[in-house]
């Protein structure tokens, strides 16, 4: 056999080498496959259970410790929390945008204490078809419990009866009751009211009640205590179901003279009660940081399959000058939210 | 063996040519031969490709994350610009050259810059508008979202509760340190007063100085966070307070720069690590919060008007009257309004008025058609309170009038944007039977103003007004906006429109062509395998075959010559085996032949007939006359190459048949077609139906291939004719193309799996 000629060495692979394009492209083809594939799975991986618990506002003394038991909680089931409220107590819009979100970014439970008894409805009803195992907090709205919806709620009832306790003492027979901040956005707020009304009655059937409807602006609640000490001069005890209207009540008597021996029994600091001064009696405070806690005990033990109550109730508790500065008290109302402390030190 | 046999036997042997190796028993094969030099080269060009695309993200993708991409960044406030920055809460705007927030939200936050920024400073001159709550600049921010402490990061502030500055850090909660400010001034940070803050983050140090125009004292503090957050984007921020900010820097930060903010003031006790206060009482037991607090010291609410009474007043007779409402827009124009309407004040002597704030106003009355107007006037702030929310109403009901000089909401179609005076944003909207302008005060609405295109469904909230001075009696009433954040995209223009159809249509024949070019460009590829694969055998069959059959008729004239005496049989068998293999040999050079396409690259269709014929009849008597007429033009690969195999068969035909003694070679070239005709002078043949033989079954099938019309005409004694005519596509001119394209994308393409 010759040499083979320079011209007969071509390549035998010739299928190959017009093949080898389209290889170059399908292999490229399977890498940008195998690359979205695991970009999308990365995105789609989730290490742990999200919880939202979102409060009828946030940075106040009432709501940060429902954040810190949240947070003790969660460290505890290994769960996360995402806090977030509205900057406003009436801003029930703002409440339903996140409510939304909430549903939108899939997480795993829902935590609410509603900014409006009546526009929540529907985003809760949403989150719980989205499957959202929902806790209702402090105030409930008017869905019943049951399948995945529970409700950990502030003894109203209680908290009244302890009121009606603290105010009987300070009224004579006859006297007039001033109840500020009548709120029905916050249904607590009027089972808190009839409960009252109703204990007092028991109490005293001759003592007469002033009813004013209340925000969460304080100075316009200032000048409502003001008009309605103005109108009804035989005022005794100021009852104010909201702390806006203790906060107006207060300065309102403080700021006259006159109004001095008027008494203020307030509700739901969230903010420091100035138990310096005489006018304000007592506080009765929610367990919020309880309420908290066991929210996300319960929605972690709804995902494990076990049975928790539909409804359940805290009891309230009333804080005076004397025991203000009890570590329990200070425990149910600090605004430290951390689960663990943070490593800081101030260096200069 | 005879010689049909022969040629049976080479066709085996081009079987198995043509296996692959693998199955190939023979062990003697070629080595593989390197790659042509034209391949290497567009592989290598595709590998470089790949290698600067990957190098270019990745050069990117560095690029992005630098943490000191953008810096040093300076504010164009001054230019009214502020694109860059992103509002979450609060009311935002460029006001004079600086950043105003007029809401006193809870946790106001305006952001920019690059997540990826690590060690870096930021400063700018801060004034608190509020009489409460503190203002300040954020650092390594990052998950901002709407809410009070909303975001992870730190933030450093001044603020008036206990005058001092705050550092802290949120996680969507908060806890801080603060620092007293190092003042003589009694009241250490004040309202409508000047401070320049300093909010330095390196590594896992955070440090934070305020100076105060007044006296330029300055005052610093800091804290080493041990599980810090190591990148973010910067803010202006404030809490129950509005504020102003101008001249924003952020550089990147060094060690020293740290060392150089630290050293600049002796050292102080600081407040430990703690929750934001909530409410304070001083020792006199004046209640505080850090809401607004003030002794109101109110006027009778029974000397106040509700506005809507407003219209009823003289109209000569310019009255006064008292009222109480909400301020729901303070620039162009100040309107306040209460439950019964709204009224414009001009002309006005009072304090700085912000969205929200609840103030009693003391005024001439202008008694107007659908509103009024207090001018001049004075007024008196009772306190900040949540803004008004909107009216929903629809653009007939606004244009009654009815809601005049109201804070109202509604829904309208984009039909034009433009930029009208002093930097005014002007909307014209339609909504259903009315049409309605809204106005904006530039400010920060140049990437909105970008952004909104016409025909889209947009919602605004705005204060109506039907003042004429406004409508300029184009529409029955214009929206003034307040902010950008007035502005909601409810849906985009509707895609489907005349250009985006026009668009996907191109879109599609570009998509369309481009496939096809594509598949042109494989099937090409795959013919030049073809041709290349036949070529090698030919080679293989050139080096092997025919050169072993010279070999074989060699050894046997060898013989012939060695054999003496009287071997009659002997000689005739030799004979007959020399002319075997002459024949075979004639035969394999044919094969061979009709294998080599090399010339269908560089030569034309009748010059590789006439070499390819010429090789065929090497040695005999046969001519070949190769004639061409008409205008030559490029044939396409694909019909090149069938016309070739059969111009190529129908000459094997004639020589291995006919007997021959001339063969006629003629390429005819039409406008749109291309005719090829072999003709001899030999015998000849009857033609009858059905006929497979001479490989004319090879030959219709080929020209099936590419549409050609094949014509066979052979008579016994007068030799054979084979024409065939194929269809050539026409020649692209300026005029012709789109024709062109469409006949390209829509004619029917064979089924050309094996060219053979």
């Amino acid at each position: 056999m010759t040499a083979s000629s320079p011209t007969s060495e071509r390549s035998k692979t010739s299928s190959f080498r017009t093949s080898l394009p389209f290889l170059s492209i399908s292999g490229l083809g399977v890498y940008a496959v195998l690359l979205c594939t695991l970009m999308t799975l990365g995105c789609r991986a989730r290490t742990a259970i999200i919880i939202a618990v979102i409060p009828r506002t946030a940075g106040t003394n009432l709501w940060e410790p429902a954040h810190g038991g949240a947070e003790t909680a969660a460290l505890n089931t290994g769960t996360k929390i995402y806090w977030n409220a509205p900057t406003r107590e009436d801003d029930f819009e703002g409440q339903i945008a996140l409510v939304h979100q909430v549903i939108a970014r899939g997480y795993q439970g829902l935590v609410l204490a509603p900014d409006q008894t009546l526009a929540l409805i529907t985003p809760v009803r949403r989150a719980l078809a989205s499957g959202i195992p929902t806790v209702v907090m402090s105030s409930e709205l008017p869905i019943p419990a049951g399948g995945n919806l529970f409700y950990i709620l502030n003894n109203e009832d209680s908290a009244a009866r302890i009121a009606a306790a603290r105010v009987q003492p300070l009224i004579h027979h006859g006297g007039t009751i001033a109840v500020l901040g009548l709120d029905p956005d916050i249904a607590g707020i009027m089972v808190r009211a009839r409960s009252f009304e109703q204990y007092m009655t028991q109490l005293d059937p001759s003592i007469s009640l002033v009813k004013k409807m209340g925000s969460f602006n304080f100075l316009h609640e200032q000048q409502v205590a003001e008009e309605t000490l103005k109108s009804a001069p035989n005022i005794q005890v100021i009852v104010a179901l909201n702390w806006a209207s203790a906060r107006g009540a207060i300065a309102a008597i403080e700021n006259s003279p006159e109004l001095r021996g008027v008494k203020v029994v307030a509700f739901d600091p969230d903010g420091t009660p100035p138990f310096n001064l005489a006018s304000l009696d007592c506080v009765i405070i929610q367990n919020t940081r309880g309420m908290g806690q066991k929210a996300i005990e319960e929605i972690d033990a709804v995902r494990r399959g076990q049975s928790v109550p539909a409804v359940l109730k805290l009891e309230p508790k009333l804080v005076t000058r004397e025991n203000f500065n009890s570590p329990e008290v200070q425990q149910w109302i600090s605004m430290d939210w951390r689960a663990i402390p943070w490593h800081w030190s101030t260096t200069h | 063996m005879d010689i049909h046999g022969l040629a049976r036997h080479t066709v085996a042997l081009e079987h198995h040519a043509l296996m692959p190796a693998s199955l190939q028993k023979s062990p003697s094969t070629a080595p593989a031969p390197s790659l042509p030099r034209h391949t290497l080269a567009r592989y290598a060009l595709f590998g470089f490709a790949l290698l600067a695309l990957i190098l270019g993200a990745i050069g990117i993708r560095t690029y992005l994350h630098s943490p000191t991409r953008g810096l040093p960044y300076h504010d164009a406030f001054a230019r009214g610009k502020a694109d860059e920055w992103r509002a979450f809460g609060g009311t935002w705007d460029v006001v004079k050259g600086a950043m105003r927030n007029d809401s006193d939200e809870r946790g106001a936050k305006l952001i920019t810059g690059s997540s990826h920024w690590r060690n870096y400073s930021i400063e700018a001159d801060i004034m608190l508008l509020g009489d409460s709550g503190d203002a300040g600049l954020m650092i390594r921010s990052s998950w901002e979202e709407e809410g009070v402490n909303s975001y992870s990061g730190y933030y450093a502030g001044l603020r008036m509760l206990d005058d001092s500055l705050v550092l802290g850090r949120a996680d969507h909660g908060w806890m801080e340190t603060t620092h007293k400010i190092n003042s003589a001034e009694p009241a250490k940070v004040r309202a409508f007063q000047w401070y320049h803050l300093k909010l330095l983050a390196y590594e896992c140090q955070i440090a934070a100085s305020a100076t105060s125009a007044v006296d330029h004292t300055v005052t610093t503090t800091s804290i080493a966070d041990k599980d810090c957050v190591d990148s973010g984007r910067v803010g202006l921020r404030s809490y129950s307070s509005g504020g102003v900010w101008k001249n924003v820097t952020i550089q990147d930060a060094s060690r020293q720069d740290l060392a150089d903010m630290l050293q600049s003031t002796p050292s102080h006790k600081t407040a430990a690590v703690q929750p934001a206060p909530a409410d304070t009482f001083d020792d006199l037991g004046t209640f505080q919060s850090t809401a607004a607090s003030q002794s109101l010291h109110l006027e009778d609410p029974a000397n106040t008007v509700p506005i809507g009474n407003l219209r009823l007043y003289p109209f000569s007779n310019q009255a006064s009257a008292t009222v109480r409402g909400v301020v729901i827009l303070v620039s162009p124009v100040l309107f306040i309004e209460d439950s019964t309407g709204g009224v414009s004040v001009s002309n006005f002597v009072g304090p700085p008025l912000k969205v929200g704030d609840e103030v009693e106003v003391v005024g001439k009355v202008h008694p107007g058609d659908f509103s009024s107007s207090l001018d001049p006037a004075t007024v008196r702030v009772l306190w900040a309170r949540a803004p008004r929310p909107a009216i929903a109403v629809t653009a007939s009901q606004a244009a009654t009038g009815a809601f005049d000089a109201s804070f109202i909401e509604l829904e309208g179609t984009l039909r034009n944007k433009a930029i009208g005076p002093d930097g005014l944003l002007v909307f014209d909207f339609d909504a259903g039977p009315q049409s309605f302008r809204a106005l904006l005060r530039r400010g920060r609405g140049d990437a909105l103003f970008q952004s909104l295109k016409p025909n889209s469904l947009i919602r605004l909230r705005g204060i109506c007004v039907v003042d004429p001075a406004f409508t300029q009696n184009l529409t029955p009433f214009v929206l003034l906006l307040r902010s950008t954040d007035d502005i909601k995209i409810l849906a985009g223009p509707p895609w489907w429109s005349t250009g985006h159809l026009v668009a996907i249509v191109i879109g599609l024949l570009a998509l369309a062509l481009v496939v096809n070019l594509l598949y042109g460009r494989i099937e090409r590829w795959r013919l030049r395998a073809v041709l290349e694969e036949r070529e090698r055998l030919a080679h293989e069959m050139h080096d092997t075959l025919a050169q072993s059959f010279a070999g074989i008729g060699f050894q046997l004239e060898a013989i012939r010559n060695g054999i003496t005496g009287d071997v009659d049989t002997t000689h005739q068998q030799l004979d007959l085996a020399t002319n075997l293999v002459r024949h075979s040999h004639q035969e394999a050079r044919r094969s061979i032949a009709t294998l080599r396409p090399d010339s269908l690259d560089t030569k034309d269709l009748l010059s590789a007939l006439n070499s390819a014929a010429c090789r065929m009849v090497e040695g005999g008597s046969v001519q070949i006359v190769a004639v061409s007429t008409g205008d030559p033009r490029p044939i396409p690969l694909r019909i090149k190459d069938t016309l070739f195999r059969v111009g190529l068969e129908a000459i094997a035909n004639a020589v291995r048949h006919a007997n021959p003694t001339m063969i006629h070679i003629t390429v005819q070239y039409r406008k749109n077609s291309v005719q090829l005709a072999v003709a001899d002078d030999g015998i000849g043949f009857i033609q009858s139906t059905g006929m497979d033989g001479f490989g004319l079954r090879g030959i219709r099938k080929r020209a099936a291939s590419i549409s050609a019309a094949l014509n066979l005409v052979s008579t016994p004694g007068q030799g054979t004719q084979l024409e065939i005519s194929a269809s050539l596509p026409p020649r692209a001119t300026l005029v012709s193309w789109p024709q062109l394209i469409w006949k390209y994308l829509t004619e029917h393409r064979p089924h050309a799996r094996n060219p053979h």
